[in-house]
């Protein structure tokens, strides 16, 4: 290795003495790439929570109940229009100009931030 | 915030005794690791851990923590990416997780066989069984640690605040992560989860919503707009807006004070080099080495010349000579003597003289005079014609049809010349009728050759743009996909298409026959050929008459639009410093605005401020007094809610949802971000503490249902 990277100690020692079992050990080399975690949503299912006490999934906040405000996708104004064509919504006819020239990619794109755009499975 | 430098070794590890515990916050986005009853952590390096191929030895080396990236060139990271244990606010990957440990422990000093400390902990509120039991198995079997805490970080933060005297026994935090915002109340000194509310938005969405926008606005200067740089902008420059409506209201309507709050982020930019104009003197000299070019060659071209000329002259000169000497020579001596030299008879010769001399003069620019004289001769020159073919032997047959090709030869050209010079006087006499017109009436005349300059020109623009397609006239349908199949082509192409189909159906009705007659293969011909090329040429020449006419008599004409006329002002204007700013207007408070409407990033879950109308609607059975004990005490703390003018906002939310005249009292933790950590630090040196924590024996003895049900007391 090159004398400034050993310097810099950025890469960590494959080897710590006051561990008791090293990494290479409890992961070798074939197993490790195959270790699969469970993700959040696989804990939580897989997750019995008992009655009458708080979990995970209790304290999530309930949905606003205020109807969202709509805001223009492109400039975040108030957003009184949707353009039907591609369902963005816009402040003023300037902004739906713009939105006419964009492509397809970027509408979608738009639409994502707020979760609308359209997914194929 | 850290972030480059990377952390040094502690080398007082053996200072501190077995009973001295180890105080780690671990957050989502960065890992705190200290001694408890100590003011500051000792190690503080991002959560992350990437582990990229060293390029000379191929060894896979793992990074954790932030890195200097002038030393990433000796990486190959294209198969691996920044990893964080962490999926929303629970540590899933432990591997990873051991990674940061490893790191933790190694920069905090460790030594000897295991770490022989207790350990407190971070966790999530309500984090997980399955998560803390693999945490608490990992810190036992692979660090031999001998007992564990695990605490709620924004529990810590409220714990440590309480002690400063910010926030009362009863009170509630607000706290946000990166992943995550929680809310949740204290009664008495201790957390009420259940009343607790967790909304998934933190600073990873606001950053991610700026970097997106910004993305989005600046397509051109999306690699500029790294995650890094947006953190550092939203940082510095995103604050919450007291009230969003009318602040964009404010930048809508562009305002001053709209322009006063709008940043503009400068990327770097060098100027092209300033083309300056050519100065006089390399004009001159330009000049003057053009003239010089040209004069070369056009000495070149006189020396070839006078060449040529020299050689045509011996050549005739030759010639006469030979011509001499036949004529001196006798009948029989002439066939000897012309064996000897190319020509085969004395006719070949003298043809041989005259064209030699014809294009000597031609060399010399002199007039030639010679067609003339071909038809003069044309009678003796052709003497076998008039004679019947019988007359004649097999030789004069053969010198006969010679004579015939070129008699018609040039009787053609003669033919051709004469219809020219009738063109000629033909379009004189039309020159002609043109002039007195015009002098009849110079006005009208001028009108009329206008329009009819005007005519023309658009017609042969209008042919023109059919056979190049027409994108010019239905570009937009196109575009808007309007355009059928038949639209998109030319109409050249569409003819072939006519033809072809034509073809198929007349020929194709039971079996295929095409060129079994010599007409369909005509078909191709007509395919090729532009219908209206020889319409085209006719106006074009007309035009071009028009145009010349035009320009002689008009001086108010300004000739013939040229299409690099048009494209001129097309031309891409020079890139500015302008092109290559950021500017961040509205999304400055429009990104933080997200942890309040969650729903703008599609989250349909309630912002910071109805996270506590929930939190007060979650807390049944309580008293209104203590309720406003609480209301009177709300600490706001966390790394993503250090926005200026989030306070103001988080309090005005919560008066609207409050009952009217309630006391409302929102503080801001002493130190948002590292206050968990010392808050915990704090926990951890109380004498109590011991009573808290948990061993490996209790562990593996009580199994995983009584980590379940493992709360540590936060109030002594």
């Amino acid at each position: 290795m090159e004398p400034e990277v050993v310097n810099s100690e950025m890469a960590l020692p494959a080897v710590l003495p006051f561990k008791r079992i090293q990494m290479s050990d409890k992961y070798p080399k074939a197993q490790s790439r195959g270790r699969h975690w469970k993700h959040l949503k696989q804990i939580l299912q897989a997750e019995n929570f008992p009655e009458n006490e708080p979990n995970y999934l209790s304290i999530e906040s309930p949905p606003s109940i205020y109807p969202p405000k709509k805001f223009c996708d492109v400039t975040g104004f108030k957003a009184p229009y949707v353009d039907p064509r591609t369902s963005l919504r816009y402040a003023s006819p300037d902004v739906l100009k713009c939105i006419r020239y964009l492509p397809n990619e970027y509408v979608q794109r738009y639409l994502s931030l707020r979760n609308a755009a359209i997914v194929l499975k | 915030m850290l972030s480059i430098d990377r952390p040094v070794r502690q080398s007082d590890y053996n200072c501190f005794s077995s009973t001295t515990p180890i105080v780690i916050d671990n957050g989502g986005s960065h890992f705190r690791i200290g001694w408890a009853g100590e003011s500051d952590p000792r190690v503080i390096f991002r959560n992350t851990v990437q582990r990229p191929r060293h390029r000379a030895t191929g060894e896979t080396t793992t990074i954790v923590g932030d890195h200097d990236p002038a030393l990433i060139k000796y990486f190959d990271c294209t198969r691996s990416s920044s990893r964080s244990p962490f999926d929303s606010n629970v540590v899933y990957q432990f591997e990873i997780m051991e990674y940061v440990l490893d790191y933790g422990f190694e920069r905090l000093g460790a030594q000897g066989i295991q770490v022989d400390h207790p350990i407190l902990m971070t966790e999530c509120p309500c984090n997980p069984v399955s998560s803390r039991s693999k945490m608490a198995e990992l810190l036992f079997e692979t660090y031999g640690v001998h007992s564990i805490a695990f605490g709620v970080d924004a529990a810590f933060s409220y714990k440590f605040n309480q002690q400063l005297g910010i926030c009362d026994e009863d009170g509630l935090v607000v706290c946000s992560g990166l992943a995550t915002s929680h809310a949740f109340p204290f009664i008495r000194g201790e957390p009420v989860l259940d009343a607790c509310c967790r909304t998934n938005i933190g600073g990873y969405h606001v950053t991610d919503y700026l970097k997106q926008l910004l993305s989005l606005k600046y397509p051109q200067h999306m690699s500029s707009i790294t995650w890094e740089k947006a953190e550092d902008m939203k940082m510095e420059h995103c604050y919450v807006a007291e009230d969003y409506l009318s602040e964009l209201e404010l930048f809508q309507k562009k305002t001053k004070e709209a322009e006063e709050k709008t940043r503009c982020w400068q990327l770097p930019w060098v100027p092209p080099p300033q083309e300056e104009p050519p100065t006089e003197e390399e004009l001159a000299r330009k000049a003057a080495l053009k003239e010089k070019q040209g004069q070369r060659l056009r000495d070149m071209a006189a020396a070839k010349r006078s060449v040529r000329i020299m050689e045509l002259e011996n050549e005739l000169r030759g010639l006469e000579d030979l011509v001499q000497e036949l004529d001196e020579m006798d009948e029989h001596e002439i066939s000897s003597f012309l064996s000897n030299t190319v020509y085969s008879s004395r006719l070949e010769i003298e043809s041989a003289l005259q064209k030699v001399s014809q294009s000597l003069r031609k060399a010399r620019g002199e007039p030639s005079d010679s067609e003339e004289r071909v038809d003069v001769l044309s009678a003796e020159k052709y003497p076998l014609i008039g004679i019947p073919d019988e007359k004649l032997t097999p030789e004069q047959l053969k010198e006969k049809r010679r004579q015939t090709f070129i008699k018609t030869m040039s009787e053609g050209r003669s033919r051709a010349k004469q219809k020219r010079a009738d063109e000629e006087t033909q379009k004189e006499k039309q020159i002609h009728q043109d002039e007195e017109k015009r002098c009849e009436n110079p006005e009208l005349y001028l009108e009329s050759l206008r329009a009819k300059h005007k005519e023309l020109s658009e017609r042969i623009e209008q042919r023109k743009r059919l056979k190049t397609n027409g994108s010019k006239t239905n570009g937009s349908q196109n575009l808007n996909g309007a355009g059928g199949r038949g639209e998109r082509l030319n109409a050249a192409q569409r003819e072939r298409m006519r033809l072809l189909t034509t073809a198929a159906f007349d020929r194709g009705k039971g079996e295929d026959t095409f060129g079994a007659r010599d007409e369909d293969w005509q078909l191709y011909k007509l395919m090729s050929r532009d219908n209206d090329d020889e319409e085209d040429e006719e106006d074009e020449a007309e035009l071009a008459r028009v145009t010349s006419r035009l320009q002689d008599i008009d001086p108010t004409y300004i000739g013939p639009l040229q299409p690099t006329n048009i494209s001129q002002p097309a031309r891409i204007t020079p890139q500015t410093a302008e092109d290559f700013q950021i500017v961040l207007g509205v999304e400055r408070f429009r990104c933080p605005e997200i942890l309040f409407q969650p729903p703008m990033v599609g989250v349909d879950q309630a912002g910071l401020d109805e996270m506590v109308g929930v939190l007060f609607r979650r807390l049944y059975g309580v008293d209104d007094a203590i309720k406003e004990r609480i209301s009177n005490s709300i600490l706001v703390t966390g790394g993503s809610l250090l926005f200026p003018g989030l306070v103001p906002r988080l309090e005005a939310g919560v008066r609207k949802i409050r009952p009217y005249l309630s006391p409302i009292r929102v503080v801001r933790a002493s130190d948002p971000i590292l206050d968990a950590w010392r808050g915990a630090s704090a926990y951890a040196s109380a004498s109590q503490f011991s009573s808290q924590t948990f061993s490996r024996e209790d562990y593996y003895e009580k199994g995983e249902d009584w980590l379940r049900g493992y709360h540590i007391k936060y109030a002594h």
